[in-house]
């Protein structure tokens, strides 16, 4: 008897526990911002690196960057190191690369001649890039080779009323889904502000949301391409509407009848991969708009996070 | 003490007090939740939504908890009536997503209603096995069931969500601490803490993880929009089955592989159930097989993921000794009533990835060592040195090599798949072969006692 009553207690303690968990919400200080859209935890933790900065400069205005003098280690790690820019892209602070303090780096570019601050202050600007991520090609501090980076950042106003932007980058960071849906938004609505003017900007593989090899194409309801995929010229007659994955799935004539009844759609498809036995998942990304009478299809592809 | 210790050990036919019951089949759903990431990796790689995801881990845990029921009951012909619960099956992951992208879910389902068909097929043939699976060879497939969780096991003490991604101390920590928590409880504990050393573990590493990470305990925030009670309503995308020919052969093979990993794991819960007989009963196995094929069939057609048999609860049966199959009849009793409770659900599907790594790695040092065991308990030459040692080179390499196999001719890579089925084939293969001289001998004296 005492030991059915030690296994009730037992029981009973276990779910009380539980019923516990179950009432308990828990609040953090990174309860207003939204990393709902981010796979990985690499993006997820730069964005709050960069959110916490930001906060103490809000709250501490210029002279929090004596702390972040005082503290190069804490903001200059193996994975991101932090920087601090005015809006005329004076550096005011640089936990990679202290010597840039105090430099102008409005005309800097990177080896595809893309200008960084410009884009910078363009993703900064830009309703459908919460974060203000831009791509682009830099070095790491004490190399000498290029590496791929994106960086999110953020635009604060001090309380001594300038207006400043921190930011922090990874080196060859994850493919996320987020960043192909940033351009392919930023398209639409450059098309839908500029009408057939924007498609020269978007044609052209310079174009600042495109990264990588993720790049933003168009296409009409009959498949005939307004910028392509894959090349620059039409070399050959690429008909997406027919094209089939490994499984033989059509991803693109899939998604454009998804779209009669919805906005946007993320399209899963399967291309072989020579290192791997299955072959790998990549995702589309297509919205739909018009240039003139016609209906555009505007998309991005990029990969899928691959499981451990 | 000893008695103590012995009284809340329980044979596999033994019926426990009903508390300590429900708290023991509690402990085997904590660990057959694991499983429950599967379903919700699928809709990600699929693109669904959060609703779809709810239905489909509903209707894998009713095809897993049948399952479970049918398995451990010990009805008549069919059933293993050992300890062996149902969980969805990662090995059919990968050719589900291909069926889902090909064909959705209909296609998905109609391709594991086939799966499950060639496996309850295969269970008759199983007696026919007897010649090929000497008592070292099942030992080697016993520890090969403990091996090949080894990849999922590591990752997810680690934390790592996907490939590549960032690792966090504060998971090492919260793994390594659950981990320590299991094997303390299960060497030096006495009576319950013993017995549920694999729930305390949890619970420590668990309340660790809300301790040390913010990121464990902002998650809780959802299950507030969780319903208590909900039936699982498939929606449209679920209806219709479909077949299609050209994916008939890999799930074929892939049933294969299914079969042999149960295979493995009813032979290693018959050795820790009934570890006095001296050599395999394949009643139990063939029964169990055609079970495990049954519940596979079953998944197929309420619209859940493929389901098969669950190597580390076999596993936390062994560590603690704790046997009867009626924890596994209540375990999937348990898991049936889950599948209509989404907070419930959510709650467990929160728990952080370290502990249920270091839930693994428990139940898998002991299948490991079981497997060992079993192997070296009879005379050893070097004609089993050769059969396993080789079987083990090319098995094992098929995980620390995958980019190899992807480049090989076809032929190798339809049989260098998994370390678990390779290991199998090629050990029986090589056993067959390197005892030729004396499969040669005893034919002649037979032919010879019968001139």
């Amino acid at each position: 008897m005492r030991r059915y009553r030690t296994h009730f207690s037992v029981a009973t303690g276990c779910l009380l526990g539980f019923q516990l968990l179950l009432l308990s919400g828990c609040t953090s200080r990174y309860d207003d911002l939204d990393l709902s859209a981010y796979e990985f935890r690499d993006t997820r933790n730069l964005v709050r690196f960069v959110y916490d900065a930001s906060l103490i400069l809000e709250q501490e205005g210029l002279s929090s960057l004596g702390y972040f003098r005082d503290n190069y280690t804490r903001y200059n790690t193996s994975d991101r190191y932090l920087y601090i820019y005015d809006m005329q892209s004076n550096n005011l602070y640089h936990a990679g690369m202290p010597s840039l303090e105090g430099r102008n780096l409005s005309e800097v570019t990177d080896i595809h001649g893309r200008n960084i601050s410009r884009m910078i202050l363009q993703a900064l600007r830009d309703p459908d890039n919460p974060h203000a991520w831009v791509h682009y090609t830099w070095w790491s501090p004490g190399s000498f080779y290029p590496v791929p980076k994106s960086s999110c950042l953020f635009k604060v106003k001090t309380p001594e009323g300038i207006e400043v932007f921190v930011g922090a980058g990874m080196d060859f960071p994850h493919e996320e889904k987020e960043f192909a849906r940033i351009a392919v938004d930023g398209a639409v609505r450059r098309i839908e502000t500029a009408g057939a003017e924007a498609i020269d900007e978007l044609s052209d593989p310079r174009y600042g949301r495109n990264y990588r090899d993720v790049r933003v194409f168009a296409f009409f309801r009959d498949g005939s391409l307004l910028i392509s995929p894959v090349v620059q010229d039409s070399l050959m007659q690429l008909r997406l509407l027919e094209c089939r994955d490994e499984v033989g799935h059509q991803p693109f004539s899939r998604a454009v009848s998804r779209l009669d009844t919805r906005d946007r759609v993320w399209e899963v498809f399967m291309v072989r991969s020579r290192y791997q036995r299955a072959p790998v998942r990549k995702c589309l990304y297509l919205r739909k708009t018009a240039l003139g009478p016609r209906e555009l299809f505007v998309g991005a592809i990029t990969d899928l996070p691959q499981p451990p | 003490m000893a008695e103590q210790k012995k009284s809340l050990e329980y044979r596999f036919d033994e019926v426990p007090p009903a508390g300590h019951l429900l708290m023991l089949s509690l402990q085997h759903v904590m660990l057959m939740f694991v499983s429950v990431g599967l379903p919700i990796i699928f809709t990600g790689q699929i693109n669904e939504t959060t609703e779809f995801a709810s239905t489909l881990v509903a209707l894998s845990m009713l095809a897993a908890g049948i399952g479970s029921i049918i398995q451990s009951a010990g009805i008549p012909f069919i059933g293993s009536g050992y300890l062996c619960p149902n969980v969805c099956g990662p090995s059919y992951l990968s050719l589900s997503l291909s069926a889902a992208w090909a064909g959705r879910i209909p296609l998905m389902r109609g391709m594991i209603i086939v799966a499950g068909l060639v496996e309850m097929a295969l269970a008759p043939l199983v007696h026919k096995l007897k010649q090929v699976f000497p008592t070292f060879i099942v030992g080697l497939v016993v520890a090969m069931v403990g091996i090949s969780v080894i990849r999922m096991s590591v990752t997810s003490l680690f934390g790592l969500e996907f490939r590549g991604d960032a690792i966090r101390s504060e998971d090492i920590v919260i793994g390594m601490v659950s981990l320590f928590v299991m094997v303390i409880s299960n060497i030096w504990g006495r009576g319950f803490v013993r017995v549920y050393c694999l729930l305390i573990g949890m619970a420590a590493g668990w309340l660790l993880a809300l301790l040390l990470d913010p990121e464990y305990r902002h998650a809780l925030a959802v299950i507030q929009h969780s319903e208590m009670f909900a039936i699982p309503a498939p929606g449209p995308e679920f209806r219709g089955i479909h077949f299609r020919m050209d994916m008939v052969l890999p799930f074929v093979v892939i049933a294969i592989s299914g079969s042999l990993k149960s295979f493995g794991n009813l032979l290693a819960a018959q050795k820790i159930s009934e570890p006095h007989l001296e050599q395999v009963d394949f009643s139990p196995i063939r029964k169990g097989l055609l079970a495990d094929g049954f519940s596979t069939a079953l998944a197929g057609v309420l619209g859940g993921m493929a389901v098969d048999t669950s190597s580390s609860n076999i596993g936390l049966a062994g560590s603690t000794k704790v046997l009867s199959r009626w924890i596994g009849v209540a375990a999937g009793a348990v898991f049936v009533l889950l599948a209509f409770c989404p907070k419930v659900i959510v709650a467990l599907s929160l728990m952080p990835k370290p502990v249920l790594g270091a839930s693994i790695i428990f139940a898998g040092c002991f299948m490991i060592c079981t497997g060992f065991l079993e192997m070296f308990s009879e005379e050893w030459d070097q004609r089993k040195t050769f059969i396993v040692g080789i079987a083990l080179f090319f098995g094992l390499s098929t995980a620390f090599l995958p980019v190899l196999y992807a480049r090989s001719p076809e032929l190798i890579r339809t049989f260098f798949t998994d370390p678990l089925p390779t290991t199998t084939i090629l050990a029986v293969v090589l056993n067959l072969v390197l005892n030729l001289d004396r499969i040669v001998a005893r034919l002649l004296e037979r032919t010879a006692k019968g001139g």
